[in-house]
């Protein structure tokens, strides 16, 4: 029962406006100190690496951007289905402003692992299925945003780009996937994977709280887009009219 | 200092690593930010005009 109370607070606008109002500044900040801390352990404390020596710090960047642009997704894409299935607004809103904070990720993401391929495996680019299937990723998030734009009317783009958004996810698995299944200069997974992580502890600890730090960051920052999704959408609503007065 | 800078030689591709993903970090705050207060401007206007 109480579960429903909760999904049904969730589904009103001017609920989750004050919701978001209130959180953001926890979740930023609790992300700027993460963050910070987490810094300083990757670049300073923790120890070099015995083969790739302080390239591997990388990962500190790397590794957080490439498993938010998946997150950030599979958020988008579970809000998508909320909307479609429960006809919910504001979930059709959370899917709307996810999406280019997934984009950008998935840039930064890209962006990174190219930096770190040119010293490790002496290219920037290969046609690796990792690689290949996070650059399907961007252009899912890019056809996601285009397909809203060019749809007028907001119920149909609502409807339109949550179809797209559901049957893209499809492609998380196989980015998760894509180094098992195939034969990839990609390197294995060593902290999300069945079992013990293969990373010394000393290592490991920045690389978790990175990875903290990135998802309370993704809170504050969606729930920024969202109040900016929820005054477009209501601006006719007469709790807009109290909020801003 | 110089020795923290080069990273046993991998500075050059480390640094401007790390500049792309916190700036990506920093201007999705400032897009978000600039999007809700176009937000607010929009339906503030909208008030006014049907007030």
């Amino acid at each position: 029962m109480a579960t429903w109370t909760w999904f049904h607070r969730f589904g009103s606008p001017p609920w989750v406006y004050g919701f978001a109002r209130r959180w953001t500044p926890w979740f930023g900040g609790a992300a700027a100190l993460c963050m910070l801390v987490a810094l300083y352990g990757g670049l300073v404390l923790a120890p070099e690496d015995y083969q790739q020596k302080d390239a591997f710090r990388m990962v500190y960047v790397h590794a957080p951007t490439a498993w938010l642009s998946m997150m950030v997704y599979t958020t988008m894409a579970v809000a998508a289905a909320v909307g479609l299935i429960w006809r919910m607004k504001v979930a059709h809103a959370a899917a709307a402003a996810c999406a280019p904070v997934g984009a950008w990720f998935t840039v930064a993401a890209l962006g990174t692992g190219m930096l770190w391929g040119k010293p490790m495996w002496g290219t920037y680019w290969v046609w690796d299925p990792r690689l290949t299937s996070e650059l399907l990723l961007l252009f899912l998030y890019l056809g996601y945003m285009a397909l809203r734009a060019g749809i007028e009317d907001p119920n149909k783009a609502d409807k339109a780009s949550a179809m797209l958004a559901v049957v893209g996810v499809i492609n998380i698995p196989v980015i998760k996937y894509s180094v098992e299944w195939w034969n990839s200069l990609h390197q294995t997974p060593t902290v999300m994977k069945m079992g013990k992580p293969s990373m010394d502890l000393a290592m490991l600890w920045p690389l978790l709280l990175m990875f903290l730090a990135f998802a309370l960051y993704f809170a504050a920052v969606l729930l920024i887009r969202l109040r900016a999704e929820l005054l477009r959408r209501e601006r006719n609503a007469s709790w807009v009219r109290e909020v801003l007065s | 200092m110089s020795e923290f800078l080069s990273m046993s030689g991998y500075g050059k591709y480390l640094w401007p690593a790390f500049a792309l993903g916190f700036g990506v970090i920093v201007l999705n705050v400032i897009m978000a930010v600039n999007s809700l207060a176009k937000a607010k401007l929009e339906a503030k206007r909208r008030m006014e005009m049907n007030p």
